[in-house]
């Protein structure tokens, strides 16, 4: 049986990805847990913190997704650690300062338009944490986008942000029963209040994550970002 | 390509279909107005904010994601957004002010110009030695095969001032015309600054504005856009635009890597600027708009910066300096062609910046233009610094003024800095008040 802390729980489509922390011995590294027949989970109730039980068999994953293991049971929880002390484990982890780094290869600006990708077949990994320097997030034409400085000074813009608890915080800010001007409410509230809160945070962190190769390349996302929206915050805006 | 003569609604049609075919392939079919171009598959997600992100920077529209919000992704809201853009009308703010657009009162026109570099010509391969390198290492990594240092006795206000006089002279202007000079060089951090030095040397008037602009191998478009804005709000009738750079007492052996130091050369270039109404300027080239930014992905390939004990601390990613300039540069072209409307089949010369002639050839290729488009200046006096787009730039006025004026052809300016700073615009000739 393996212990696993979960860290990432990330919207794909309609489905679910997921990563947890194992610790084996002093080292601490990311393992993506996944269905035997695919890559993503249509359905898991379970929550960032949570340390589940479970099954997991090496698969000779595709790079860059080194961390893919197969479950080959269902997942039991056994406890659960605060948010803070998650972020202690995933700081052990995984974790850059600039964006060679990130990968362990060079990151490429998309020659069309917006976004950054890697070669599938240069990327060592597909996940790493870092801090930043700064943050923004914004609503873009419906989609939520993060812009992000990391120490080494190069910046990141339009990285799509997949993150389950913060997608599910904005589709929550942008329910109907919020009432009018729900979108520039919003909007103003990741403009102002969001970076207070975010860079204030003594544990805030980020992870960086790489989509499975689509058109060739393998997108950079924001997969997690730290500290988790609150819910009473819907209350301020 | 859009043209001068399509309506606003036509020409933005025209540039979102542009836009739409690059992200979505050159053979896509255009979409209904009213298709939503994600629920429809037409697109996905990233799709979708990349091509809201390359119209953006073609029609210089800002803030578009946010008028989307809510909104169906489909041509005819994106239409109503770009209208929305160019009107004062229109019920968002920051939609209402284009983010690149120059508020242009008077057209700003290239009058004359000139560049001149180090008297000094030494070989690539005497470069090589002097840094401890494989002989042969710069013509054949880099295309080197010369590089102008400037000679005992030349310095950027030397190299600057003989430039600046001899564009005077051409433009039958006298200094005591000049309304502002502004400088920009990478290398000169001296005071007093470059400015006030050619001001001093040129014996302007003393209410003529000295101004140092930077922005290092960029700052030659900084200064013209500065220039226009100047001219354009009615400010100043005459301007001089100055470069100087001499790297070859700086980027030294034993101060820094041969692969670095060896690229470069020491020169200058100086442009006259008139406002095209209120003088007789007959010829020339005007100065379209200007778009600018600031690709921080790319801030660690290039850092240069003082250390305590009088050295120079360079980082210096060769590799991924290169490939960051072919793309960016690849873009800002991309961009200009989009926002002038101006096929880049045209152009008649890229006034870029030539981080070495290797990487010259390879944007040419890489735009699918004629290597012979770009003045060969890196090649012969090494990259100049600010002065490299200037003395392209220079270049391609020269061979343009030997043409008929009916053949003279727009000309696309196109440079990077550390940062990484970008910026680009175009020049279209100027007849006769036209």
């Amino acid at each position: 049986m393996t212990k696993l802390l979960i860290t990432e729980i990330t919207r794909m489509g309609p489905a679910f990805c997921v990563i947890g922390l194992q610790r084996e011995g002093e080292k601490i590294q990311s393992l993506r847990p996944v269905p035997p027949s695919a890559h993503s989970w249509l359905h898991f109730p379970h929550q960032r913190g949570d340390i589940l039980e479970c099954a997991l068999a090496p698969f000779p994953a595709t790079k860059p997704h080194i961390e893919d293991r197969t479950a080959t049971r269902g997942f039991q929880k056994s406890s659960s650690v605060a948010e803070n002390e998650t972020v202690s484990y995933l700081r052990k982890a995984e974790t850059a300062n600039s964006l060679p780094d990130l990968f362990g290869c060079a990151i490429q600006e998309n020659k069309k338009g917006a976004g950054l990708h890697a070669m599938p077949n240069q990327a060592k990994r597909s996940i790493c944490g870092c801090v930043t320097q700064n943050l923004r997030l914004e609503l873009y034409a419906n989609e939520l986008r993060a812009t992000l400085a990391l120490p080494s000074g190069e910046v990141l813009r339009d990285l799509p942000v997949v993150d389950r608890d913060w997608r599910d915080f904005i589709d929550a800010a942008l329910a109907p029963a919020r009432g009018a001007n729900r979108a520039a409410r919003l909007e103003r509230f990741l403009k102002s209040q969001f970076h207070r809160k975010i860079m204030s945070c003594p544990h805030h962190f980020i992870r960086l994550g790489l989509t499975r190769p689509y058109h060739d390349y393998c997108w950079l996302m924001l997969d997690t970002l730290f500290p988790l929206p609150r819910l009473e915050w819907l209350e301020e805006f | 390509m859009a043209t001068a003569s399509s309506s606003p609604f036509e020409k933005n049609r025209r540039l979102l279909g542009d836009c739409f075919r690059r992200e979505a392939g050159a053979a896509a079919a255009i979409p209904a107005d009213d298709l939503d171009l994600i629920e429809s598959g037409v697109m996905d997600s990233m799709g979708w904010v990349s091509f809201l992100r390359g119209v953006e920077t073609a029609s210089g529209a800002v803030d578009l994601g946010a008028y989307m919000n809510g909104r169906t992704a489909s041509f005819a809201v994106l239409l109503s957004a770009l209208s929305n853009s160019s009107s004062a009308s229109g019920s968002r703010k920051r939609l209402e002010t284009p983010r690149d657009a120059v508020v242009i009162g008077t057209p700003a026109i290239i009058a004359a110009s000139s560049s001149t570099v180090g008297s000094r010509v030494v070989l690539s391969e005497e470069v090589d030695r002097a840094f401890g390198m494989p002989v042969g290492k710069l013509r054949g990594r880099a295309g080197i095969a010369s590089l102008a240092y400037a000679a005992e006795g030349e310095n950027e206000l030397a190299l600057g001032a003989k430039a600046a006089e001899e564009a005077l002279r051409a433009a039958s202007c006298a200094a005591h015309q000049l309304d502002w000079i502004i400088a920009t060089s990478e290398t000169h951090h001296d005071y007093p600054p470059l400015s006030a030095q050619l001001h001093s040397r040129l014996l302007a008037r003393e209410n003529c504005g000295a101004l140092d602009v930077g922005g290092a191998c960029l700052g030659l478009l900084n200064a013209l856009a500065v220039a226009q804005s100047l001219i354009g709000s009615g400010q100043a009738q005459t301007i001089l635009v100055s470069t100087a750079d001499v790297h070859s007492r700086t980027l030294t052996p034993g101060r820094v890597a041969g692969e670095f130091g060896g690229l470069f050369g020491d020169g200058a270039s100086a442009f006259l600027l008139c406002g095209a109404r209120s003088t007789n300027v007959s010829g020339g080239y005007v100065l379209g708009e200007f778009i600018f930014g600031c690709a921080g992905q790319y801030a660690a390939a290039i850092q240069v910066s003082d250390t305590k004990d009088g050295s120079l601390n360079v980082r210096f990613d060769g590799e991924a300096l290169s490939r960051a300039a072919i793309t960016r540069m690849e873009k800002v072209i991309t961009a200009v062609e989009l926002r002038s409307g101006i096929p880049r089949s045209s152009v008649g010369g890229f006034a870029t910046h030539q981080p070495n002639p290797r990487l010259v050839a390879l944007l040419a290729k890489q735009c699918g233009v004629s290597r012979s488009t770009f003045p060969p200046v890196a090649r012969v006096s090494g990259n100049l610094g600010s002065s490299t787009c200037g003395a392209a730039l220079h270049e391609s006025l020269r061979n343009a003024s030997k043409q008929p004026p009916e053949e003279r052809r727009p000309i696309f300016l196109a440079s990077l800095g550390p940062g990484l700073l970008f910026g680009g615009g175009w020049l279209t000739p100027h007849e006769n008040g036209q």
